[in-house]
């Protein structure tokens, strides 16, 4: 046996181990003063790569040599670990003062008031797409300055819809059953992610819904609306759309199944961000070649597209809310934003009407459809108000788990009864 | 000073009397008592900051209706009573219930023959037993997803070796069959807790005395009645434990079900913990969350009592 820790050696050790962290942590005290030292903004890493480099190695060093405040950047994974992280931060009081928000219905109250940059942003900006609105503004007053969208559309293989006599791509919900089943049959089914996912899921079955009709609650907050004749289309539509038209595991997925499964080539389409045809030019060209994006097939009642809405807000805690206003105005201003957005390819597509024609759009058209998403796009609320309930909804997965229920093989009126039962607790 | 030594023995000695000890800090912290509270506050601290507080908070959350970023406002039984009308919290349970169950049952026969092969003689053993304990040593995420590629329907090894050994001309679907999205995550639990029970009873095996064995095998006891009458009632007390923390595992097992399949498909691999978290960071209801979280309380109570119960028996 070695030299033995005597218990004095041993206190002696740790009463410095313990002074040595608490100063190697860099703690400090975080004090309004007239001029902040720094900010602390936390933001989603990427799926596009280039727009995070685009934010580390150019708006960060601008923002720190035109004021001299530096900014702490805190990334958070992607992939539904920055709303958590989001609650905590408005629950903990913990130092960031300036986030990329997403689903802030759940601690708006944790927000400041920002409708003075949003109303200027909007204005420069040619005025704001109205569904944001219903997100960003609580009470009449802005709580976070919307940012982009991140487009859901349909991601599918050119060349196997061509084989299977399909040159465009299905404008109708039938025209893509039809074009699934006989996909299918090619062994290329399609693979429409029915699971506990993100957004991936909720992308195509809520414009489906709502293109037959259907709704979940109606804008007053409080009807449900749910249990319809349009409902129950909608789900006849969907079993029948997984049973001839999909792989099976699509029922199990969550938001990163359906791009591994398309990049592997195991399915023909699925609904899904630019992510996929990102990732395809770049590391498959050959799959980047004869991928391509549309918008979802339209209904009865039209098309529809749900809003993956990201914005910025600041939060109410901020030892010094002018800092973090001035520094988020200075970021959605142009000169910064614009470069930011086409550094990401258009990935999230501008909230604001300026940059509907921007001239990023017209280098890669595949991409176009993003951009069009705004035009009949929703919150996923819709037409419900984007309120805490709603998203309770999203997150037990009411209306993911009727279609999925059906697709096991329940009957349609049992699965419309269990959503309403849950929506019932919800919405009491 | 005297000469005489004996007088000076029987003179008392006037310093110890007058002054007063000083105060030695070393002397002080060689104390037992003082030494042994020292090393026990800060462990004890650390338990309540971390352990006991949010215990206490989640007991109080529960009882109140609390969303994000708004103050609290007490509503009783509410949520209990909410949660007792609510069909996915029930199928929670009973998933929680038949997940725990079936993986602490393979975890315990598997880590037995585990252990029993591990305690023979064989080339490579110290490897061996060092690769075992690979699924308890990587980060539960970064094995589950890399399950979730084994299992993958189309480029899984699972599908391919039944593919490959002409078992089935497709492969079903793991994660997308409720059914078999259920045997999924219990086989991937077992996969991670199987190291814990085979090392962990292998600790056991080795205290066996070798002579016990010996003397039943001069009796004329063959392997298995050497395995069922000396072996396993000297493990009982090891087996004892182990199952009772796999089972505290098992049951508030989070990350596994969150990565693998987020509950899904329709709830059939919802855990109370996946419940909880779904209800207190997607749907912002802390209150309503903490209740999901504190009803797993009761069967962790009954594991205690039956641990206590167990070991004051000894």
């Amino acid at each position: 046996m070695g030299h033995p820790t005597s218990r004095r050696e041993f206190l002696k050790l740790a009463t410095t181990g313990a002074a040595g962290a608490t100063v190697g942590s860099g703690w400090r005290p975080r004090k309004a003063s007239a001029k902040p030292a720094q900010i602390t903004f936390l933001r989603e890493s990427s799926y596009v790569k280039e727009f995070d480099d685009y934010f580390k190695n150019v708006l960060i060093p601008r923002y720190q040599q035109e004021t001299g405040i530096k900014v702490n950047y805190e990334i958070v994974a992607a992939g539904g670990s920055a709303v958590p992280r989001l609650v905590s931060i408005v629950e903990s009081k913990a130092p960031v003062d300036v986030a990329w928000v997403q689903l802030e219905w759940l601690y708006r109250d944790g927000l400041l008031d920002v409708s003075d940059i949003a109303e200027e942003v909007g204005k420069k900006g040619g005025g704001w797409y109205p569904a944001v609105k219903d997100l960003s503004i609580q009470d009449g007053k802005w709580k976070s300055v919307p940012f982009g969208n991140i487009g859901q559309v349909m991601v599918y293989r050119r060349d196997w819809f061509d084989a299977a006599g399909f040159t465009s791509f299905p404008d109708t919900w039938e025209e893509f059953l039809e074009a699934g089943t006989k996909l299918k049959k090619a062994g290329h089914p399609f693979g429409m992610s029915m699971g506990h996912g993100f957004a991936d899921n909720n992308s195509w079955q809520l414009p489906l819904l709502w293109s037959m009709g259907a709704q979940v609650v109606d804008k007053d907050g409080k009807t449900i609306h749910l249990d319809s004749n349009e409902t129950a289309k909608a789900v006849d539509y969907v079993r029948k759309l997984y049973k001839d038209a999909c792989l099976d595991d699509c029922l199990g997925w969550t938001d990163p199944a359906n791009n591994k499964a398309f990049l592997t080539s195991q399915i023909s389409c699925t609904n899904n961000a630019t992510s996929i045809l990102i990732s395809a030019k770049r590391d498959l060209p050959e799959m980047g070649k004869v991928t391509d994006q549309a918008l979802n097939p339209k209904g009865p009642k039209g098309r529809f597209h749900s809003l993956v809405a990201t914005t910025h807000g600041i939060f109410k805690h901020t030892a010094d809310p002018e800092a973090a206003k001035h520094f988020l105005r200075w970021l959605m201003d142009p000169k910064q934003v614009t470069g930011w957005y086409r550094s990401g390819f258009m990935y999230y597509a501008p909230f604001v009407h300026a940059y509907d024609h921007d001239p990023e759009w017209d280098k890669e058209p595949r991409f176009k459809p993003d951009q069009k998403v705004l035009e009949t796009g929703k919150l996923p609320s819709w037409p419900a108000p984007a309120d805490r309930r709603a998203g309770e909804v999203l997150s037990k997965w009411v209306v993911v788990d009727m279609f999925a229920k059906a697709a096991t093989g329940k009957s349609t009126k049992d699965v419309i009864a269990e959503a309403v039962t849950g929506l019932k607790q919800i919405y009491g | 000073m005297s000469v005489n030594p004996v007088l000076d023995a029987a003179r008392p000695a006037p310093q110890a009397v007058a002054a007063p000890r000083p105060f030695r800090p070393r002397e002080w912290l060689e104390r037992e008592a003082v030494f042994s509270w020292l090393m026990l506050t800060p462990p004890m601290l650390f338990l309540l900051a971390f352990l006991g507080y949010p215990f206490c908070y989640g007991v109080y959350l529960s009882f109140v209706n609390r969303p994000v970023a708004q103050p609290a406002t007490f509503v009783g039984l509410a949520n209990f009573v909410n949660l007792w009308n609510d069909p996915i919290f029930w199928q929670a349970v009973w998933n929680t219930i038949r997940f725990t169950g079936a993986a602490t049952v393979l975890k315990l026969v598997g880590g037995l023959g585990m252990a029993l092969v591990m305690n023979q003689n064989f080339r490579m053993k110290g490897l061996t037993r060092a690769l075992l304990l690979l699924p308890f040593i990587v980060p539960t995420v970064l094995s589950t997803v890399a399950w979730q590629w084994i299992l993958d329907p189309g480029m899984g090894l699972f599908n391919r070796l039944l593919m490959f050994f002409n078992l089935v001309t497709q492969g079903p679907s793991w994660l997308g069959n409720p059914t078999l999205a259920m045997v999924s995550v219990i086989l991937v639990n077992t996969w991670r807790g199987l190291p814990f029970f085979g090392i962990t009873i292998l600790a056991g095996l080795q205290t066996i005395p070798v002579e016990l064995l010996e003397s039943a095998t001069i009796d004329g006891a063959g392997t298995w009645q050497r395995f069922r009458h000396v072996t396993l009632p000297l493990l009982m007390p090891v087996i004892f434990i182990v199952t009772t923390f796999s089972i505290i595992f098992t049951f508030f097992d989070f990350q596994l079900v969150y990565v693998l399949t987020g509950g899904g498909p329709a709830n059939a691999t919802h855990l109370m913990a996946t419940y909880a978290y779904a209800i207190s960071m997607g749907g912002g209801q802390l209150g309503l969350g903490s209740a999901v979280a504190l009803a797993m309380v009761p069967v962790l109570g009954l594991v205690l009592l039956a641990m206590s119960w167990y070991v004051r028996k000894d």
